[in-house]
């Protein structure tokens, strides 16, 4: 399945790219994504589907484009 | 006093006449410094009803325990006065070299009163004040002046001062510091406008006074560095606040269109990998290691140093996707002194209010040359337009009629922050029940929204997280004054400041021996509010009709067909003054504020209200 992941902030710069076109095994969850692209699951982060929040033993579905994100606690 | 420096300065414009007074250790454990300090000064001294504009306002500029002491980001001061915006308690942060200088000419704040008979520049220097005529730079731009100012006193001096925009009473004038720094939304460069005050310039000689000065020092050094290499692991300030315009992008939380939308496919133009990429300068505050000022070309060769709430404002609620565009106005919002903020929230207001016939002009949305004209307008307030729209976009409303009212971005008389709400209850709240106005820097709640509740949910768990968020950003940070980002941007322990207050002033402080005085501290601008308003009810905390309104809600997106509940955020709302022990009307309750040791305020209180 096809997956587009968008990075923000300084994570566009410590992994390496903003956005990317993933193609992932169905089945897949955030966890699994974010190994994918070289991020520890573990860290704090907020992941987002669609201005959704969603956790990292989530599913990702085909066609989903999810948003990556430090936590960060605003301006 | 360890860490106090136990003097204020009062400094008499209309006498030119000055004076030391000494205040107690009693006050300064009460009070902490900062805002505690601006608000009590001011509550106390300021008869109810004086016009913000007129020589009876007081201009507070007032430092913390831990300012300008070298540890993370303490360069911070607090200006503060009652606020020609909303006719409140009104104060802002900014960067300067005057926290630490201030601090070393022996005062934790200057009380500037009255009215000087012609443009004047109040220099001070330890025991020395002078009133110097500053007629040379009136009329001229904020960063003219301060050239002028370094030209006649070197860079290693504090410095304050305003543009045409504080001049001319622009009620969301700021105060203006070093290249770039800017604070004081509500107002405060419009009251040194209407004292005829251009700037302070002061220089401090004396140590600041510190129970362990040695340990204060190897703490603080270490801490810089390591809040520096967090920084550098996690590139933060690679794009620093702008940083997080893409995510409020995605997730629907953009200013569009005077906040009509809340995304835009264009939005990337501005972002900040745009902003980093354009970058030709950085800037920062003194004792910062994480610098966040970044500086662009604008469209006419013009260094701008701009950040989200800027760009957010300024950029795609104009509908504008130029970044040197957008980079333009900010940097005629900083030269003319006028809070970017504000300035976007009343040009794209003005833009909407003629698309929709309530009033007619030529000023449309994504015309950069019609945005720069009546920016102009404004700063000057010229013609009828320009003087209406320097009132800001509440008194703006109230004459342009024809229920304009509706889609005026403001809550008290500031205009919204960078985060369209119109399906954030949370964080709608947080601007609708913040006492200065609609300002972010109170509680910011949007990701712990969208991470750790419902998004659309309006339970006492977001009433309660703004609560906790106000007693830290709105009461800690503001009090012992410094600058919030290591802990907000990087998840700097927040246990780490009592640990530098405690090695400055002596004292064993636990974090929550704070969160009384930061309560006190919210009571204290709440009662302000009411004695200057004692007509206000529940309503004074709700945002605009637009976000309420089902005709306003996206048709595409996120959020599609959404929109906020009044009535669910009115209970929201109820959970609020519950926590806060305020009454059903928003009104603090005697126990509360005798709880608080308010007691001789809640006496006096009934003169205008009626306590319960
Ligand atoms: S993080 Fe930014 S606002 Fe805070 S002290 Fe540093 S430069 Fe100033």
């Amino acid at each position: 399945m096809t997956i587009t992941v968008k990075l923000v902030g300084g994570l566009i710069h410590t992994i390496g790219f903003s956005e990317r076109v993933l193609d992932l095994p169905a089945g897949t969850t955030v966890a699994g994504l974010l190994e994918a692209i070289g991020i520890d699951p573990a860290r704090p982060l907020i992941v987002g589907r669609s201005g959704w929040a969603i956790e990292t033993d989530d599913e990702v579905r085909d066609g989903d484009r999810i948003l990556v994100s430090p936590v960060f606690s605003g301006g | 006093m360890d860490g106090w420096t136990g003097q204020f300065l009062r400094v008499d414009l209309t006498t030119r006449t000055f004076r030391i007074e000494t205040f107690s250790e009693e006050f300064a454990n009460t009070w902490i410094g900062g805002r505690g300090f601006a608000v009590k000064i001011l509550y106390d001294e300021l008869a109810p009803g004086i016009d913000p504009l007129g020589p009876e306002n007081k201009l507070i500029v007032a430092v913390g325990p831990i300012s300008g002491i070298p540890a993370p980001n303490t360069g911070k001061t607090i200006v503060a006065a009652k606020s020609p915006a909303t006719g409140g308690y009104g104060d802002g942060n900014l960067g300067t070299r005057v926290t630490d200088q201030l601090r070393k000419a022996g005062y934790d704040a200057l009380i500037v009163e009255g009215r000087a008979e012609r443009p004047t520049l109040l220099s001070i220097e330890d025991d020395r004040v002078e009133f110097l005529p500053a007629d040379e730079v009136w009329g001229k731009g904020t960063m003219e002046t301060n050239d002028w100012i370094y030209a006649r006193y070197g860079k290693g001096v504090g410095v304050l001062n305003i543009g045409q925009g504080g001049e001319n009473m622009v009620r969301f004038a700021v105060v203006r510091s070093l290249e770039g720094r800017s604070g004081g939304r509500p107002g405060m460069g419009a009251v040194m406008g209407s004292k005829l005050l251009k700037a302070i310039v002061v220089k401090g000689s004396r140590p600041i006074p510190q129970a362990f000065p040695v340990a204060m020092k190897e703490l603080g050094r270490d801490d810089l560095r390591e809040v520096h290499a967090m920084d550098k692991e996690m590139a933060w300030s690679t794009q620093g606040t702008t940083g997080v315009l893409p995510w409020c992008n995605e997730v629907a939380a953009l200013p569009v269109h005077n906040f009509h939308g809340t995304h835009h496919p264009d939005a990337w133009q501005v972002d900040g990998e745009r902003v980093n990429a354009a970058r030709v300068a950085t800037y920062g505050c003194p004792n910062c290691t994480m610098r966040c000022g970044i500086g662009i070309l604008d469209d006419e060769g013009r260094e701008s140093e701009v950040d989200y709430e800027n760009i957010g404002l300024l950029g795609p609620n104009l509908d504008l996707y130029d970044l040197s565009q957008v980079a333009a106005l900010n940097y005629l919002c900083d030269d003319y002194g006028l809070d970017a903020i504000s300035a976007g929230g009343v040009l794209g207001f003005y833009a909407d209010a003629i698309e929709r016939g309530a009033v007619t002009g030529d000023l449309r949305f994504g015309d950069i040359a019609g945005m720069k004209r009546v920016l102009g307008l404004i700063a000057r307030r010229e013609g009828e337009i320009g003087n209406l729209l320097a009132d800001g976009t509440r008194e703006a409303a109230r004459a342009f009629g024809h229920g304009s009212d509706a889609y005026a971005m403001q809550i008290k008389g500031l205009e919204i922050s960078a985060y369209n709400c119109k399906f954030i209850p949370g964080m709608a709240l947080a601007f609708g029940v913040s006492p200065i106005g609609a300002h972010h820097k109170e509680s910011w709640i949007i990701t712990f929204e969208v991470k750790q509740t419902t998004r659309g949910s309006y339970g006492r768990d977001k009433a309660q997280k703004i609560v906790d968020l106000q007693r830290i950003r709105g009461g800690l940070f503001e009090s012992i004054v410094t600058c919030r980002f290591p802990w907000v941007e990087l998840g700097w322990g927040v246990e780490h400041y009592p640990t530098y207050f405690n090695t400055i002033t002596g004292k064993d402080w636990k974090l929550e021996d704070f969160w009384p005085i930061s309560d006190r501290i919210y009571a204290l601008m709440k009662l302000f509010w009411l004695r200057e308003h004692p007509e206000t009810d529940r309503s004074a905390d709700f945002p605009p009709a637009a976000w309420f309104d089902p005709s306003n809600a996206d048709t595409e997106g996120p959020i599609a067909g959404m929109i906020l509940d009044r009535e669910q955020y009115d209970g929201m709302l109820a959970h609020y003054y519950d926590i806060r022990g305020y009454d059903t009307r928003g009104v603090p309750t005697r126990a509360t504020l005798e709880g608080l040791g308010l007691g001789a305020e809640a006496a006096a209180a009934e003169a205008f209200a009626t306590l319960r």
